[in-house]
């Protein structure tokens, strides 16, 4: 399958990169991600509620779809989001254990539940986007180039896909954090 | 011209017991193994589950793995589950398999007898998903690639299309692929500050219906080119007809009201089967028992089959809901409804709701005979998918 | 400080509703659907847990929510009668 990269997002705990462009870097003391979602004015006031997988996946993918331009929040089933990590929702993970940890404080959040899965990510970004294509969240060994091609050329052996959201997105913190998002097209539109 | 994908061995172990053998027999004869809890360390025992019927040393023991190490629940499941396949595939001495396997879990069972003090290096290695299908892996066979899936409780089903495309691509002619997920204090709490498990036996489709029970298993089924299976005179027990994969798009946790997401999955695995929906005589719904589901579902099957709805069940209320897993277990019920030409009832059943569609009820088995049966498996995070399997002829 | 006042507080920070502030709740707002403060299912679960945790109240079937969390008075209302710390 011949596909061709139309944009690219890297999102670090230091800096965001557009295409390859360095446009914004973080400054001690501040909430990059709080900063990010006001500059670009995504007034989505449910970011606030995302856990960190969510937060970065979902102010990249923004970004991403900014960049692209055009209409969004169409409804739309031809465009897939397969995303990539290694350690799966391990923050949201911890944070839930320490509300069923101790008898005496025994308060199971649902919020916190609800984001104990990696594929809530894909899932965030399709809904905001209106994305009922194909969705999935691969876990690795490792970031692997490889790997993931494969995947999202599988993703286009779908018929009715003609591009992919797709890219590596690892948060094991509020302060580590790694996002490297493209969207990827069928060469032939 | 695609190859067809052909399916030539399944192995399985949820709360029915561990083998194809004893599964049939339950199904035939309507009785769930939904109980209430025995192995997981949990004070909850208001709620039934469907637990593997051995504990975990056990389990260790029954499949001779050595001792002096620590494994997760779903990785002793899995290695049950994956041995049965290779080996009615024939595949147990075969080297460079692919394996795809669902699981959202992983070892959680293992890391959280620790929590909060920090997992000691051995067993941490052996916690996340990714880890918990490769230690699968590691004590079936010779995998060459290992991925694991992880889209909540569609992730197993997910698997299964992965394995299905991988082969359709000439990337690979044999694909073992399925899912493994144990029960865990972790989810089991979740579900309940969801407010959406049943202190009863979980009753699909029901008007009383008032949740689900959380199960466990495993199965795997080795998925394979046509031409390959018939080359080495493999057994073709069925044939993968059509995959769909779609996001509902609406809520992180809830279904949208008609169904968009199981809608647009079902559709799909239609088309990619050249099939129409008259064509089906079987849906195994993903029917888990929960007031949102259900009549997301049905609504779903409403829009998709219009007056001729074939007969539809959950045998989640036989196994509990084994999340990750579901969908590779009940593509295996599938199979064996296929094989043995039986759809499954829901024992349970008692109550039509005009919000849902009515299931096949009854004490025992109902005789058909099938060509094309479709199974549902849909996720959190609006991950639904749909796959349709039939007769080998 | 007031009881509606309070529940207000505890709920903003509950279900991290970081642009709003007390002030920007009306007491009488409904709080799900497109009008209010558009909250869903998975919030109401959340107040379920910040009733029990601050004030002993426990509700056993989430569809009790919907009356009981119709707007910050009717959640007030429900917590003076039936509190147990």
């Amino acid at each position: 399958m011949n596909t061709m990269v139309k944009h690219t997002v890297k999102l670090t705990p230091n800096y965001l990169e557009v295409n390859g462009k360095r446009v914004a870097e973080t400054v001690a003391g501040e909430s990059f991600l709080t900063k990010l979602y006001r500059l670009y004015n995504m007034e989505y006031p449910k970011f606030f509620k995302m856990d960190v997988l969510c937060k970065v996946g979902f102010v990249a993918s923004e970004v991403l779809l900014g960049t692209e331009g055009g209409e969004r929040f169409v409804p739309r089933s031809d465009r897939a989001v397969l995303l990539f990590n290694r350690h799966s929702s391990l923050h949201a993970d911890s944070t839930f254990q320490h509300t069923i940890a101790n008898p005496d404080e025994f308060y199971p959040s649902p919020s916190v539940f609800v984001y104990t899965l990696p594929n809530i990510v894909t899932g965030e970004i399709a809904i905001r986007n209106k994305y009922q294509g194909e969705s999935s969240f691969i876990l690795l060994p490792e970031k692997s180039e490889e790997a993931m091609d494969q995947a999202v050329a599988r993703a286009f052996m779908d018929r009715e896909t003609t591009s992919v959201l797709t890219g590596w997105v690892e948060a094991v913190s509020e302060t580590e954090y790694e996002v490297e998002m493209e969207l990827r097209m069928k060469n032939d539109e | 011209m695609r190859p067809k994908v052909v399916i030539t061995g399944m192995g399985v172990v949820s709360a029915l017991g561990v083998g194809a053998e004893r599964h049939v027999l339950a199904l035939r004869s309507g009785k769930s193994g939904i109980a209430e809890v025995r192995f997981l360390p949990t004070k909850h025992h208001e709620f039934p589950v469907g637990e593997a019927p051995f504990h975990n040393e056990e389990f260790r023991r029954k499949l001779n793995l050595p001792e002096g190490r620590r494994y997760s629940r779903t990785s002793l499941l899995g290695i049950a589950a994956l041995r049965e396949a290779l080996a009615q595939g024939r595949l147990l001495d075969r080297q460079v398999l692919a394996l795809i396997s669902g699981t959202t879990v992983g070892g959680m069972d293992v890391t959280e007898q620790f929590f909060p003090k920090p997992v000691p290096d051995l067993d941490r290695d052996i916690h996340d998903c990714g880890a918990s299908t490769n230690d699968i892996a590691d004590n079936c066979g010779d995998f060459d690639h290992v991925s694991t899936v992880s889209t909540a409780c569609s992730s197993a089903m997910n698997a299964l299309i992965m394995g299905k495309l991988l082969i359709e691509n000439g990337e690979r002619d044999i694909v073992v692929a399925g899912g493994a997920e144990a029960l865990s204090l972790f989810h089991l709490n979740g579900f309940k500050s969801l407010m959406i498990l049943d202190t009863q036996c979980c009753r699909p489709f029901d008007k009383m219906r008032a949740g689900l029970n959380l199960g466990e298993g495993a199965a795997y089924l080795v998925l394979e080119s046509e031409a390959s299976a018939k080359a080495r005179g493999a057994g073709i027990i069925g044939v993968v007809s059509g995959v769909g994969n779609a996001c509902d798009a609406h809520h992180q946790t809830a279904s949208s009201e008609n169904g968009e997401g199981a809608y647009l999955a079902m559709s799909q695995a239609l088309l990619d089967a050249g099939l129409s929906s008259s064509d089906i005589d079987y849906v195994n719904a993903h029917g888990t028992g929960t007031p949102n589901n259900d009549a997301s579902e049905s609504a779903a099957l409403r829009r998709v089959f219009g007056e001729h709805l074939p007969p539809v069940s959950s045998t989640k209320s036989y196994t509990g809901h084994t999340t990750s897993a579901s969908g590779s277990i009940e593509a295996v019920f599938c199979l064996m409804a296929l094989q043995n030409g039986f759809i499954p009832v829901q024992p349970e059943f008692e109550n039509p709701d005009e919000q849902c569609v009515t299931p096949v009820s009854g004490s025992n088995a109902v005789s058909a005979d099938l060509r094309h049966v479709m199974c549902n498996a849909f996720g959190f995070g609006g991950n639904d998918s749909s796959i349709i399997l039939s007769r080998y002829e | 400080m007031e009881l509606t006042e309070e529940l207000k507080t505890k709920m903003i920070e509950a279900l991290n509703l970081e642009e709003m502030t007390p002030a920007d709740i009306d007491d009488n707002a409904p709080l799900f659907g497109d009008e209010g403060l558009g909250l869903d299912s998975i919030d109401v679960l959340e107040l379920i847990v910040l009733l029990e945790r601050n004030y002993g109240i426990k509700i056993a079937d989430p569809k009790q929510g919907k009356e009981i969390f119709a707007s910050v008075r009717t959640m007030a209302d429900y917590v003076a009668a039936n509190r147990t710390k």
